[in-house]
């Protein structure tokens, strides 16, 4: 799987279940601050994302350093570098 | 002349804050002592929370007429759905509190840490049951306001945490709309537009003008069943931002 794929299925998440529109996401969008969510809605999205990528992540430190979508692209990127995704799509 | 209305209106509003405030909370305060040995707890609140209610509208539409004015209208007026409700509210100056304590139902409200630091006020808010949202985890909150809504309390909330800065709405938090997620309970807006600078943020001076203040059709459960809260809270930001526009332009 390659970046623009990871990038490409976290964008889904954010449409699917945020109906957040696909020309409102580019990596340099701050999660809280531009796209609106709180920390209730992370607590969300991580389900979103555990779901869409087969992957736990729950209690992974990193997500609390999350900020952008940059930064969420770059974390799944590097869970699936360590071979962390139950089901590889 | 502007000037010497400005001065006029907060020489009045003041002084008549303080006067007011020690010639009426001491009695209210006694009655509610004593009600509390005689009356059911449930009532007393109830009784509490309507003191609050006159506080707030004395304090709205007695002390500072005329030279602050308060418009009200009624845009839901076909309405007929007995509460409780949320009333979610946008937040530009401290007076919105003041604003919304005036409505004439029995409510608690949504705060943040700080009011309950206030002196005076912050103890009364305490014993009337507001919460401070920050100050629990959310499923205590949801427990809460269960509680509250099935004791018939209505909840007033100001998503946006803190007051935004000017005309702009800020990002709403989430946890007031998993409460009514939580509850079925309907959601009524209340938009409030010209009160920025009644007091403007980081300032106690008032200026005189007109406030107005509409409140919205409410969206009952069956409008928004299918909604995540993420994506309700943005759909009422959303409804509330195009009437603040609208009212900002009147």
């Amino acid at each position: 799987m390659d970046k623009k794929k990871i990038e490409e299925m976290v964008n889904q998440v954010f449409e699917e279940s945020f109906e957040i529109n696909k020309g409102e996401l580019s990596p340099d969008k701050g999660i809280f601050e531009d796209l609106g969510l709180d920390s209730l809605d992370i607590v969300d999205l991580v389900v979103a994302l555990q779901k869409k990528f087969g992957v736990k992540i729950r209690d992974d430190n990193r997500v609390r350093e999350i900020r952008t979508l940059g930064d969420i692209y770059n974390f799944i990127e590097a869970l699936y570098k360590e071979g962390n995704f139950l089901v590889d799509k | 002349m502007e000037e010497i209305k400005k001065f006029i209106l907060n020489l009045v509003f003041y002084v008549m804050f303080f006067v007011f405030s020690i010639i009426a909370i001491p009695p209210v305060v006694l009655l509610a002592l004593l009600g509390s040995l005689i009356l059911p707890k449930r009532l007393v609140l109830k009784r509490w929370r309507r003191a609050i209610s006159w506080y707030g509208w004395v304090i709205i539409y007695v002390l500072p007429f005329p030279f602050i004015k308060v418009q009200y209208k009624d845009l839901a007026r076909g309405d007929n759905e007995k509460g409780p409700f949320i009333f979610i509210c946008n937040h530009r100056a401290a007076s919105d509190a003041f604003l919304m304590a005036c409505l004439p139902f029995e409510c608690i409200q949504i705060v943040n840490t700080w009011p309950f630091k206030l002196p005076v006020f912050g103890i009364g808010a305490k014993v009337a049951g507001y919460l401070s949202v920050k100050e629990m985890p959310i499923d205590i909150f949801l427990l809460k306001m269960k509680k509250l809504i099935g004791e018939g309390v209505n909840v007033i909330s100001f998503p946006e945490g803190t007051r935004s800065d000017g005309k702009d709405i800020g990002q709403f938090y989430s946890s007031i709309f998993r409460a009514a997620i939580e509850t079925k309970c309907s959601i009524v807006p209340y938009c409030i537009s010209g009160n920025e600078n009644k007091p403007p943020k980081g300032s106690f001076a008032l200026n005189p003008g007109i406030i107005k203040i509409h409140k919205l059709s409410a969206l009952r459960w069956n409008d928004y069943r299918d909604m995540n809260p993420f994506i309700l809270k943005n759909r009422v930001r959303e409804i509330m931002k195009n009437e603040l526009a609208r009212m900002d332009q009147e």
